[in-house]
This record gives structure tokens, sequence and C-alpha cells, in this order.
């Protein structure tokens, strides 16, 4: 009890003992084992893993980014940086009274294009089905798109979003966080742009430091070189 | 390839191998884990003159699609020799020993790999031999297992793997080339740690049931010594200038 | 093969937009390549072997040196033969099984560079005339890919041939026999560099990396060798250039190709 957080790789034994075993751990007798990277934590009775690896899992109601990477007649396929390519149908974009013969799917979103989406419905049976009808979804204009790894994208929000306010107000740049990893940084001046990105790859490289708060912000607050 | 050394000592009166080690002492090696940009997860093994690199994609869409299963992701492994990776260029298409390497490792990560959780995927393990020293099949099993661990794939356990073997009447640990070739038998083993499970085991050669016995517990010692180097190749990249 | 690879619109607009500004993506200058990291003998049982780095494409070369029967028209020349593949490892898009129409334009135009600069004296390589002589079998796998591969490869191969130590053979008994400590260089008469330069828009950039690859409307690939002289090139893609901009692409690949050479003689001699 003393040790309550660990560095793990799959099959190392975080304690042994009667512990509820919640996420990336599994019960081998009396052995609780993890099953990816990352940091164990132990609360109460229950441990589980917090990975820093890893595929984007859809879960429903996360937001994405997305890359429109094909299309039928009827629906988009998206590139979600999952196991599962998201799903985008025709109606979801033109409304109800979609017609296959008179709405022509190129003319709202074309291959290449990124949008921010929503993850409408998810099962093991089906594919992720996505939803770009809200406020503040829907194709995305300007900006760079930057790529982490899915699971630290906790880190990069932070507590009550403070890692990624922090970041915003330093470089006056305005950050998209998809839940699957991808990122959309669009900043008033090409230093800011390029703080930023750094701050973001920062996190993505050092997750599993303690003090990374700190390291970021006096990142952020060093003059010039960058 | 070519005639035999017949005049080769495979062991000598000190208990000293023919490449100097002792009977218990494995080859030199090397494991990183990482490496490639591309590969969602990668490593990089060097287990004597064996050059290894192994890089693992998924879980992702399957196609064709009709090899996807609805109630779980399926594991695909190609084990390939690159043409200059032993001493008579080989023909780049695969070849049965290739086709048969690439299904017992397959076999021997399965066990450890949980892909229930994503039905209708597939992860892809790609093995490139560099450059062949007998055994490559441990060490393209042990660098296999460092690559799905760096691409998040949930694992019960590593899979680590070592050969034991015979030659000149005794048993030996890790199996070179010339003592493969020379010797009396070979026995590649691949084993759970944590779990205490074999998972690949074959063997070329006669032994006695003691000797047997012997071989196998060799064998498994070897593969927590790999053990070691394939979880220390995975804190270096992943905890690596961190405090613990 | 990376046909079916989509770069996002935001990108590629991205690059057009900093090319009107002479910038790039990665901040290099319109005519510098990657950084170029070589390793010779990566492959100690190769007769020779690098391993190259031309940004984040790398490419891992080994040479098997082998008699062989000759060409029938060709009884009095050695054998060279250059083959280029991707492993499956290098790309999410890449597949197994027989290379496509891509991969074997990267194999034939990596070898064409080399071949038709006689990089090779072969006929040096001819154990007995008509009978047998030995074989140069260089062959390139990419591991990891950022876009132009031509260079990547072509760097590679020039490097492990370099490097490369060639057994000696004579005919006993009408078999080619290994003589023992005949070991030689291989004989090079010239290093061919090859440079490849994408156009976007109107811009002309060496050595494009895998975004700008992704976004351009054609390349050329022109080698060079040791006097300067032009001696292979090949244009791709289905845009199309201008009079003026092949005459430029020919002497950027002379400019640029002098430096590269001078990469591939230090790799060698700190091998």
């Amino acid at each position: 009890m003393e040790n309550k957080r660990k560095y793990v790789i799959p099959g190392d034994v975080i304690t042994t003992g009667p512990y509820r075993p919640e996420q990336n751990v599994i019960l081998d007798g009396n052995k609780i084992i993890s099953t990816t990277i990352g940091i164990s934590e132990i609360f109460d009775d229950s441990i589980k893993v917090i990975p820093l690896t890893g595929k984007y899992i859809p879960k429903i109601d996360d937001l994405v980014i997305g890359k429109v990477i094909s299309h039928t007649s009827l629906s988009w396929e998206l590139d979600i940086n999952s196991c599962y390519v998201g799903f985008l149908p025709a109606q979801d974009v033109f409304g109800r009274d979609f017609s296959a013969h008179a709405d022509e799917l190129t003319s709202k979103l074309k291959s290449g294009d990124l949008v921010a989406a929503r993850i409408a419905n998810f099962d093991r049976t089906r594919d992720p089905l996505v939803t770009i009808a809200d406020r503040d979804l829907g194709k995305i204009d300007s900006g760079e798109l930057v790529k982490i790894s899915p699971s630290k994208v906790p880190r990069l929000i932070g507590k009550r979003g403070s890692m990624i306010q922090m970041i915003e107000i330093a470089t006056g740049a305005a950050v998209t966080i998809g839940q699957n990893g991808w990122i959309v940084i669009s900043a008033e001046t090409p230093e800011g742009l390029l703080k930023a990105k750094k701050a973001i790859q920062m996190v993505d490289e050092k997750a599993h430091v303690a003090n990374l708060t700190d390291q970021v912000k006096e990142m952020l607050e060093s003059k010039g070189e960058s | 390839m070519g005639g035999r050394d017949t005049t080769l000592v495979l062991l000598d009166e000190n208990g000293i191998r023919c490449d100097g080690r002792k009977v218990d002492e494995p080859r030199r090696i090397m494991i990183k884990a990482g490496g490639l940009k591309n590969a969602d997860g990668s490593a990089y093994i060097e287990f004597g003159d064996n050059k290894i690199l192994v890089g693992v994609f998924g879980p992702r869409d399957v196609h064709p699609k009709h090899m996807s299963n609805t109630d779980t992701g399926i594991l695909r492994v190609r084990y390939h020799m690159e043409p200059f990776s032993v001493t008579e260029r080989k023909n780049p298409a695969p070849s049965r020993r290739e086709i048969e390497i690439s299904k017992v490792i397959k076999e021997a990560l399965e066990p450890a790999v949980m892909l229930e959780k994503f039905p209708r995927t597939a992860v892809d393990v790609f093995i490139e031999v560099l450059q062949a020293d007998g055994g490559t099949r441990c060490a393209a099993l042990s660098a296999a297992s460092v690559a799905l661990a760096d691409a998040g794939i949930p694992m019960r356990d590593m899979v680590a793997a070592c050969a034991a073997g015979k030659a000149a009447d005794t048993i030996i640990l890790d199996v070179n080339n010339e003592e493969d070739q020379a010797g009396q038998a070979d026995m590649p083993i691949g084993y759970m740690p944590s779990l205490e499970k074999i998972t690949l085991l074959q063997l070329d050669g006669i032994l006695s049931p003691a000797e047997y016995k012997k071989c196998v517990e060799t064998g498994i010692h070897g593969c927590k010594i790999v053990y070691e180097l394939q979880k220390k190749a995975l804190t270096d990249k992943y905890f690596g200038n961190g405090e613990k | 093969m990376t046909s079916t690879t989509v770069i996002d619109d935001l990108k590629k607009s991205q690059i057009l937009e900093l090319l009107e500004q002479g910038k790039r993506v990665d901040g290099r200058a319109l005519d510098e390549p990657r950084k170029l990291v070589i390793e010779v003998n990566a492959i100690p049982k190769a007769n020779g072997s690098a391993r190259v780095r031309l940004g984040d494409s790398e490419v891992v070369c080994g040479v098997k040196i082998q008699p062989d029967r000759p060409f029938p028209d060709m009884g009095d020349k050695g054998i060279f033969i250059c083959t280029a593949e991707l492993l499956p490892l290098s790309h999410p898009t890449v597949e197994t099984g027989p290379p496509g129409p891509d991969v074997i334009e990267l194999a034939r135009v990596v070898d064409r560079g080399i071949r038709e600069s006689h990089m090779i004296d072969l006929s040096q390589l001819v154990i007995e005339k008509n009978k047998s002589v030995v074989g140069v079998f260089v062959d390139n796998v990419v591991v990891d890919y950022d876009g132009n591969l031509f260079d990547a490869c072509a760097y590679a191969a020039t490097a492990a041939l370099l490097s490369s130590k060639s057994p000696k053979w004579e005919m006993k008994n009408d078999v080619p026999t290994l003589v023992e400590g005949g070991e030689s260089d291989v004989p090079i008469t010239t290093i061919p560099v090859s440079v490849t330069m994408g156009k976007i828009g109107n811009h002309i950039i060496v050595d494009p990396n895998g975004d700008e690859w992704d976004s351009m409307d054609a390349r050329i690939t022109i080698t060079t060798d040791s006097n300067g002289n032009i001696c292979a090139l090949q244009k791709g893609g289905t845009g199309g250039f201008s009079f003026d901009e092949v005459i430029k692409c020919g002497e950027l690949s002379v400019k640029v190709g002098s430096k590269i050479r001078e990469k591939l003689k230090q790799a060698k001699e700190g091998e």
C-alpha cells in the first residue's frame, strides 16, 4: 500500500490480495497483472492502469477529429485514428429529405477534409456512427493537425482543463482536442502556433512525468528559441 | 551450406563452447523498443549475430473482409528473411520454412494477446530478419512481444523466448548456428514469465527423458534472462528520464 | 503504394501557401535535401551493406556477391542486379504479395541509375569467359517511409557497393572455386548520385518528404556521375515540366548531387 503508483508493463504483477481489478488489469489466482504499459493506481479496494500507448477506442459522446477518406452515395467514411472507421451518414449533413439522386456528397465534404465530429453510436457489432450536426462540429477550415497518442489526451487536457488552458493563454492559440489524439491548432501568429505545437508534443513525450505542468509552464514562459 | 567443419570443437575440456561461452550463458542480447515512425509499435533485437526488426499495426480494419471475425480481433504474423540475411542470397519469395515459422510464432503470441476486445479487426505483426545466425525464431518472438506491447495491444503477459539444446553430450543454453548444424539437439522455447506458461516448444534431435527435463529447465532460465531485457527496453522507452 | 493515403487538405494548402513565400513545411530551403545518415556495414554477413535514413525514410541495403552463369549474349561481363522492396512494416498501406507498379518503377529507377553510370566495371567480374562470372546482387528493403524512396534507395545501394568486399574465384575442374584471402574492393569507376525533385504549383523542391510527395503534381529523378554528367533520368506523376524547368532540374541535380557524393565517400572512409 505504501507504493501506490507504479510504472508497469504487460505481465507485471502489481500486487496480490483482495482488490477489485478495473481497467487494463487481469486477475490470475490472487495476482493482479497489468495488461499494458502504463502507471498503476490503487484506490481503496480497486486497481487500474492508466495506459501510455494504444489505439483510440470510440466511446459514445466523445469529440473526435476525423479525416474524410472516401464516400459512397449514402455516407462518408472517416479516418478517426481508431481500430474502426467512422461512419457519417448523408442525412446527418443534408437533413432528412436527403436524396441520393439529387444531392452530391462531395459538394459538402470531400476526401482530405478534416471534421470535428461526435461519436453518436458504437457497439461491438458495427462501426462507430458519427455526427457533425451540432454546435462546434463540422468541417474545419483552418489550423494545423497535430497527432499525439490517444492515451495521453487526458494529460493534455489536465485537471478541469488546466493544462490546455495554460497552453492556450500563453500562446494565443485555439486548440480543438479530439479524444482520438488528433488535435487542431489555430493561432494568430506563427510563433504562437510553433509554441503551442511544442507544448503539445512535450505532453505527448513526457506524460508519465510527475511535474509535467511545471516543465510545460517553464517552456511556455521561455523567450526566443523555439 | 557447404561442407561441415569437422574439426570444430563444440565444447572444450574447460567447458567452454566454440564461441567462448559457458554452457549456461546466452549470446549478447540487445533489445530496443520503438524506432519506426509509421508502425503502431516496433522493436529491434540483436541476439548474437541475429538482427531482426519487428513492426506492429493495429488493431485495424481487416482486408480481405471475409477473414474478419465478428467475435474477436485476429492476429496475423509474417516472418520474412531479407535476401542478404543469409550466406547464400535467398530468393525473396516466401519459403515453406518461413511460412511454418510465421505460424508457430503466431501461436506462441496468441495466448498472450487479448483481442476479444476488438471484434472485426486484425493485428498485424511483420518480422523482418536482416541478418540470420541461428535461433531467429526465438529472437523474433521476443522482439514481436516487445513491439506488441509498444503498440498498446492488451496482453496477459510478455512472451520471452530462448533455445536450449545439446552439443557434445551436454545441455547448453542458446544454441548458435554452428551448434545447431553440428550439435545433437535444438529446442526453441517461448515462455510467459508471470503466468508460467510455455507457448512455443519445438525440438530437433534426440534427448533422454532426463536430458529433456534439463533442456526445458535450461530454456526457461534463458527466457527469464530475455524477459529482463524486454522489460528494460520498454522501461527505457516509456519511463526514461522520469522519476520512479 | 501511398496512393491510398489521403493527405489532409489543410496540410496541402499550407504546403502551397508556404511555397508561395519561398518556404517549406519543415523549414528547409527549396533546394535542400533532408538530413542523410549513412551507416555502412550494418549487415556484417553480407559482402557489403548500408543502413540509410533520409529524413524519416529508412532503407537497409545488402550486397551479395557470388558466382553465376553469364547472360547468353554477355559472356564477357559480370552480372549486376538491383532490387527494391517496400517491407510491410514501413507503412500501414503496404501490403504483402507481389509488388505494384510504383514499387517496380522504384526498383527499376534505382537499378538504372547505377547501371547506366557504369559504376561497377563489369568486365572485371569474369571468372571464365562465357562460362562463369561474378554476380553482384544489391537488395534494398524499405523499413520506414516518409517520401522520396528513389534517393533513399539509391544512396543505400551506392553506399553498400562502395563498402563491398568481393571474394575471388578461380575455375578448377570447370567449377568456380573460392580463392582464400583473395578479397578486394568491387571495381568502381564512378559514384552515381540521384536527386529527386518534386513540382508543386510552379515550385521545384529537392527531396520531397511524405506530405510533399502526396501533394506534388510531378516529379523528376536525375542521376549524375562523378564527372557531373547526367546518366539517367525518370519523370513521373501526372503533371508536366516546361523546358526551363527541366534545365533547372538538371543543374540542381549536379549541384545537390556533388554534396551528397562527398557524404557517400565519407561514409565509406569512416567505415
